[in-house]
Parts: C-alpha cells; sequence; structure tokens
C-alpha cells in the first residue's frame, strides 16, 4: 500500500492539518493511522449515564495509574517529581480532544523569545507575528468564543464566537481582581456559538456537561474527522483504527518510506509506504516514535544524533488555591462546566524569568453539590441553609516551567493495556519551583482576604502530563532542536512532527490552540511544497 | 444525536417493562419533588423519565431488573409504612447508601431513587435552589442581544 501523505494520530493536529490538505487538493491521498478505537459520541444514553453517574464513556482508553505495591500499573516514573500520565490523555479516536476543557489562549508575543529575554530554555525559530493569522485561523477551525477586544495579545481578526458572559459565580473573584489592580478577561474557549453561516457543528447549549457533550458544541477531533468522511467527499481520505505504529522506515538516511503497523483486529504488521509521514500523535508517542526507529540510518532513532529527542519534558504544575468564606447570600453555585473569568496579569514579560502563571476562577467554586446532599437524605430546611451557608471557594492555575535536559521520557519494552509500548518518565522539579509557589501563593493570598475568605493551606499541585511538551523541539539549529521551524525532522527531507513536542517552550497556557494554529500552518507549508499554495 | 444509538446487544432481547412498573417509577419521581418541594409540577417531565428509564436498560440490560425491582420493594415499603412515609424511609435510610447496595432497599435507593434525584435535578430541580442553570439542564445558546441561560456578573463589572 502507499500514500501520499500519512498521518499518524488523529487528533487535533492530524485533523486540522488533513483539513488545511484537502481544502486545497480533495482528492488528496491521505491515510490517518489512528492506534485508539472509535468511542460514540453525542448519544442520549451515554449523555445521560455521565449526568448521572458521572461516567465517562473513554476513560478505558486512559493511562493506568503508575504501578503501586499492590496495584500492577503500567508505565514508569523515574524522576523525583512523578508525572502522572493517567487522566492526561485519551488514547483514542480523536485523541485528547475529546476529554480536554477547550481552553484556547494564545501564546503572548514574549513567550517566543524566552531564552532572549531570560536565558531559559529556547527562543521560538517563529514569532508571534509568523503565527498570528494561523491563530485567527484556528479560533475559527476548532470554534472560539471569545472577546474580540480582549487587548490581552494582539489580533487582526476577531473571533467566530461572542465570549460567554461572566457568570455570577464569577462576582468574588472579578471584585477581588478589581480592587487589587489584577486584570482579568473572558477565558477564550472552544465552544462553538450561533453562527449565520451553513454549520454542521451545534451551538452550546450550556448544558454543562462539557466531557460528554450531547450535541458536539465542544470541539473534538472525531467529530469533524467524521464529518469529513461522511460529508466532506474526501475519496483519498483513508482513516485506519487500531493501528499502532510500530516503526518509521527510512529510504536512506534524508528519506523517509513509510512505517509498519500493527493491526490490533487482525493480529498482522502492516507495511505502508508514503511520500511523506507527519507523525501527530501527541508529545509522549511521537517522541517515543522516533526513539523506536533505529536504523543504520538513525541508530539512536530518527532525529536523535544529539540526544535530544525525549529531553527536555514539560508539563504545566496545575494548582489549587482551596479557602473558605462566611456566607453564600448569592447563592452562587455552579452554572457552567467550563469557566468564564481568567487573569492572565502574571503571564507578562515582567514575570517571564521566573515562571508566568494564570489564574482561573473555576465553575465549581463555591463548590455547592445539591445532588450529594439530595442523595444523603438531607433535608430541605437543611439544604437551603448549607446553599447560603458557609462556602468553599477555590482558585485555580498553572505556571511556566523551563525545559531541562535531564527531564525526558523513553520507551519500555513492555506492552500497556492497549496494547501499545509503555512510557518511562523521568521528571525531577526545578529547585526554583518551591519558591515560585510560595510567591504565587502571596499573591492569592491577596485575592482571598480581598474575597473575605481565608486561605487553607498550601495548594494542591497536579504535575500530571496533560500539556507535555518539548521533547522535539523547533529550532534553526540542529544541535538545540530536533525538528525545524516548519517541524520537520532535521535531516530528513520528508519527516514532520505535528505535536506540542515541537514546541521550544509552552508559556503559561494550554497548547492546543497553539497546536491547532501551528498544523494549519503546517499544512500551507506541505501545501506550497506540493505547488498548491 | 445523529448517531445510531447505544445499545447493549441484550438489551432488544428483553420484554417491556409493564404499566405497573412504570407507574411505579413515575410516583417515585414524583414523591422527590414532594419530599425536597423542588418540583410543584413533575407532569412535563413524565415522558422523560420513561426515556431515561429505557436509556437506561439499553445501555445496561440489568436496569430493568432494577426497576422491577424498585417497584416491588415500595410495595412493600408503601405496606409497612404508608405512602409518604415508605418515600421519607427510603430517600433518608442511612444504611441504603451504603455500597455497595446489598439490600432490596439499597438496591432501590442506590440504583433507582438516587439516579431519580440526580435526573430529577438536571431536568429543573435545581432551580428551587436560586440557580437559573445547571450541569445536565439543557440551559439554551449564547444569543448576543440576549440574557445569557445563566446568572451572569453585572455589565458594570466587567474589567
Amino acid at each position: 500500500m502507499k500514500v501520499e501523505t500519512l498521518i499518524i494520530g488523529s487528533g487535533v493536529a492530524a485533523a486540522a492539518l488533513a483539513q488545511r490538505l484537502l481544502a486545497k487538493n480533495p482528492n488528496a491521498s491521505i491515510l490517518m493511522l489512528e492506534a485508539g478505537r472509535k468511542v460514540k459520541m453525542q448519544d442520549a444514553a451515554i449523555w445521560q449515564d455521565y449526568v448521572v453517574s458521572g461516567k465517562l464513556p473513554y476513560t478505558q482508553y486512559y493511562d493506568l495509574p503508575y504501578p503501586e505495591r499492590d496495584q500492577p500499573g503500567e508505565n514508569l516514573s523515574a524522576g523525583t517529581t512523578a508525572v502522572p500520565l493517567d487522566g492526561s490523555r485519551a488514547l483514542t479516536y480523536g485523541g485528547s480532544t475529546i476529554h480536554w476543557g477547550g481552553w484556547s489562549f494564545r501564546l503572548k508575543p514574549e513567550d517566543f523569545a524566552l531564552r532572549t529575554n531570560t536565558g531559559h530554555s529556547l527562543d521560538w525559530p517563529i514569532s508571534y507575528t509568523d503565527l498570528e493569522p494561523y491563530y485567527s485561523q484556528a479560533e475559527h477551525y476548532i470554534g472560539v468564543s471569545g472577546d474580540s477586544n480582549d487587548p490581552t495579545v494582539p489580533r487582526h481578526c476577531d473571533y467566530p464566537f461572542p465570549a460567554f458572559p461572566y457568570t455570577l459565580e464569577d462576582q468574588p473573584a472579578a471584585e477581588a481582581m478589581a480592587a487589587l489592580g489584577m486584570a482579568y478577561s473572558h477565558l477564550p474557549i472552544a465552544r462553538h456559538g450561533i453562527t449565520d453561516t451553513t454549520s454542521r457543528h451545534a451551538p452550546c447549549q450550556t448544558t454543562g456537561t462539557c466531557k460528554y457533550c450531547p450535541f458536539g458544541a465542544r470541539y473534538s477531533a472525531n467529530n469533524f474527522l467524521d464529518d469529513m468522511q461522511n460529508w466532506g467527499n474526501f475519496p483519498g481520505l483513508q482513516i485506519r483504527l487500531n493501528s499502532i505504529v510500530q516503526e518509521i522506515s527510512m529510504r536512506s538516511r534524508q528519506q523517509a518510506g513509510g512505517v509498519v503497523y500493527l493491526d490490533r483486529e487482525t493480529g498482522q504488521q502492516v507495511m505502508v509506504e508514503a511520500d511523506r509521514i507527519i507523525v501527530a500523535a501527541g508529545t509522549l508517542e511521537s517522541t517515543k516514535l522516533l526513539l523506536r526507529s533505529r536504523s543504520d540510518h538513525w541508530q539512536q532513532g530518527i532525529g536523535n544524533d544529539h540526544d535530544l529527542v525525549g529531553r527536555n519534558i514539560v508539563t504545566h504544575p496545575y494548582f489549587i488555591f482551596s479557602g473558605s468564606a462566611p456566607g453564600n447570600p448569592l447563592k452562587l453555585q455552579p452554572e457552567m462546566n467550563f469557566p468564564t473569568l481568567c487573569s492572565r496579569h502574571f503571564d507578562s514579560p515582567a514575570e517571564q524569568a521566573k515562571g508566568k502563571f494564570i489564574l482561573i476562577n473555576p465553575p465549581g467554586s463555591p463548590s455547592v453539590n445539591l445532588l450529594s446532599k439530595m442523595q444523603a437524605g438531607v433535608s430541605r430546611l437543611d439544604m437551603d441553609r448549607y446553599v447560603t451557608g458557609p462556602r468553599q471557594i477555590q482558585l485555580h492555575g498553572m505556571v511556566e516551567i523551563f525545559s531541562e535536559p535531564q527531564n525526558r521520557i523513553a520507551n519500555i519494552d513492555k506492552l500497556n493495556h492497549l496494547g501499545m509500548q509503555e512510557t518511562l518518565v523521568d521528571f525531577g522539579q526545578a529547585a526554583g519551583f518551591d519558591p515560585r509557589m510560595q510567591e504565587i501563593q502571596g499573591h492569592v493570598q491577596r485575592l482571598f482576604e480581598a474575597m473575605g475568605a481565608t486561605m487553607n493551606a498550601k495548594p494542591t499541585i497536579s504535575w500530571r502530563a496533560d500539556h507535555a511538551a518539548c521533547t522535539l523541539r523547533m529550532s534553526d539549529d540542529e544541535s538545540e532542536g530536533v525538528t525545524d521551524r516548519h517541524m520537520r525532522v532535521h535531516g530528513v527531507d520528508n519527516l514532520y512532527v505535528c505535536s506540542n513536542a515541537t514546541f521550544p517552550s509552552t508559556g503559561a497556557v494550554n497548547p492546543t490552540l497553539t497546536l491547532a494554529a501551528l498544523a494549519l500552518r503546517l499544512g500551507d507549508h506541505l501545501n506550497h511544497a506540493t505547488g498548491q499554495p | 444525536m445523529y448517531q445510531t444509538p447505544a445499545k447493549h446487544p441484550l438489551s432488544a432481547e428483553l420484554p417491556a417493562l409493564d404499566d405497573a412498573t412504570y407507574a411505579a417509577m413515575w410516583a417515585l419521581f414524583c414523591h422527590i419533588g414532594q419530599y425536597w418541594q423542588n418540583m410543584p409540577d413533575p407532569e412535563p417531565f413524565r415522558s422523560q423519565l420513561y426515556s431515561f428509564m429505557l436509556n437506561r436498560i439499553n445501555l445496561r440490560p440489568v436496569y430493568r431488573d432494577y426497576y422491577l425491582f424498585a417497584a416491588a420493594t415500595l410495595r412493600g415499603l408503601i405496606e409497612q409504612h404508608g405512602e409518604d412515609g415508605a418515600y421519607a424511609f427510603l430517600f433518608t435510610d442511612t444504611d441504603a447508601n451504603k455500597a455497595p447496595p446489598e439490600t432490596a432497599l439499597a438496591v432501590t435507593r442506590q440504583k433507582v431513587a438516587n439516579e431519580f434525584m440526580a435526573l430529577q435535578l438536571s431536568l429543573g430541580g435545581f432551580k428551587a435552589f436560586g440557580a437559573v442553570n445547571y450541569c445536565g439542564f439543557i440551559g439554551g445558546a449564547n444569543i448576543p442581544g440576549q440574557a445569557a441561560p445563566y446568572r451572569t456578573l453585572e455589565a458594570d463589572h466587567e474589567g
């Protein structure tokens, strides 16, 4: 079998790239290989199951927790800081967009010059200005609702849909931030809105069950891929599920020839030849695939002559500060499932050297849970007292950390419960992290005081690998980066990586919008290379 | 909902629930609203309750047995406590909430009543507690020029 373009993975990067290639050439020959299976979407019974029991139909495609004494688990955490994989990604058709929150931030201009500004990590080989048009296209592609007048980042094009108004739950945090001079803004969120153009994507109905949207209003790559297959009239587009790519084979040192994948349905190893290959399998799997594709041409794995593949991994430590406030006269309670207020006040050039951070007013603050009270048999009178009584509040956020070469990932010669090679994560937090968190705590403490709340001890911090990145960084200098400014693997003419792995740094915000922008940009680059600009 | 509904292969083989069981489940649903005074008129939601039950059975066939079992359990409770007393006992007995459910009462509480409470809140029962929207409630779209389908921060607060 031979195809023009082989894409490994089926998440947002793969879907956006395929969409861009097919927009220029509807007859393009594209094969997408996805290791996972299909989860039924927009199904009433599954949705109601989630509403009443909290069960989601795709958690079986999460990594298992790391092994513990009484639990075999999978993968291996070898460093001093555990970076959990379970729950961080979904190994299924559509990738992690099947469960993502849809927070769709742009990086800020200074993020592209991290080393120049601070001495940390790397600069991006492209600037914000280079990527800005693609940010706009990505916002339209995934359907972002946002405030087009928000001055946080420069933009030349409005969001496709207006921002969701702040919830009443945002009031305490908004007033506290205003009192302290901390800027806040609408959180840009991938939820389709009302449009006067033809769209197959229903608008968000504020149903509050975003992890399994009954309408498909939150971007999920599998919905878009289904639409491309069912309605797109793309005869050359093929998507194969249950196909675990084992290795990339090389025709020569400079030319990738194809891949070998395991067809899980037949148990057969299948060879596919391709004119060009795009690895879009997420940070961990993209990196591991290059590492295990060893040959006489690339004895340490493709692109790994400088021992960079898999190194420099970062993620975003996600922190949760909790506190208690004396009463809840407005009966504030979760009315939405996604946040509407964020602050990028500390996501600024002044904070860059120490690690920028953002703050989020989460939708579950205050934590009023009517259902748990009813199910516990609490009387109506006591429920009314509960709703108006002392409330537990939270502020969430995440902070940028910097790449360090000793932090790395690799393959383990063992298969996980889905038949994929397990992952070694060797990570240790930097010495400066705890002091940085103490500074952040000081800022949040002032906010809590302004809200009339008392902070409960230290924050909880999750190092989960949701935003794992930087293991195949872009750089024009191949001694510093695995991929070039077009995400092409240095030294190979027809092998690209479209993943957060190519980010030289991550800033303080979720990476998905940036990844979608990079995918569209790569699509244009490839279209241009094949004479179809 | 344009895809084929999820359905367990065994569900198609099951006989339909009888009217008495549907009636018993409807009475249970109504008594949730009566006990917590959060749904004065449940009638508009009758068909949604029945759809919900069918969806549960389609996804997990054992739910047919749960509903039959719950109807029988409720008959016994009503004989023992009278109608209002039976539901109050079902909703408040602490032993009935111990997991895993190992008694008839516990199965009725955890597999049926507790789920009906979640459904009832999401169909509008939450409004009695002061909110306009709720996770699971189809509040509506964010339409420019119209009020948001949830309580919002006043415009003069916006930064």
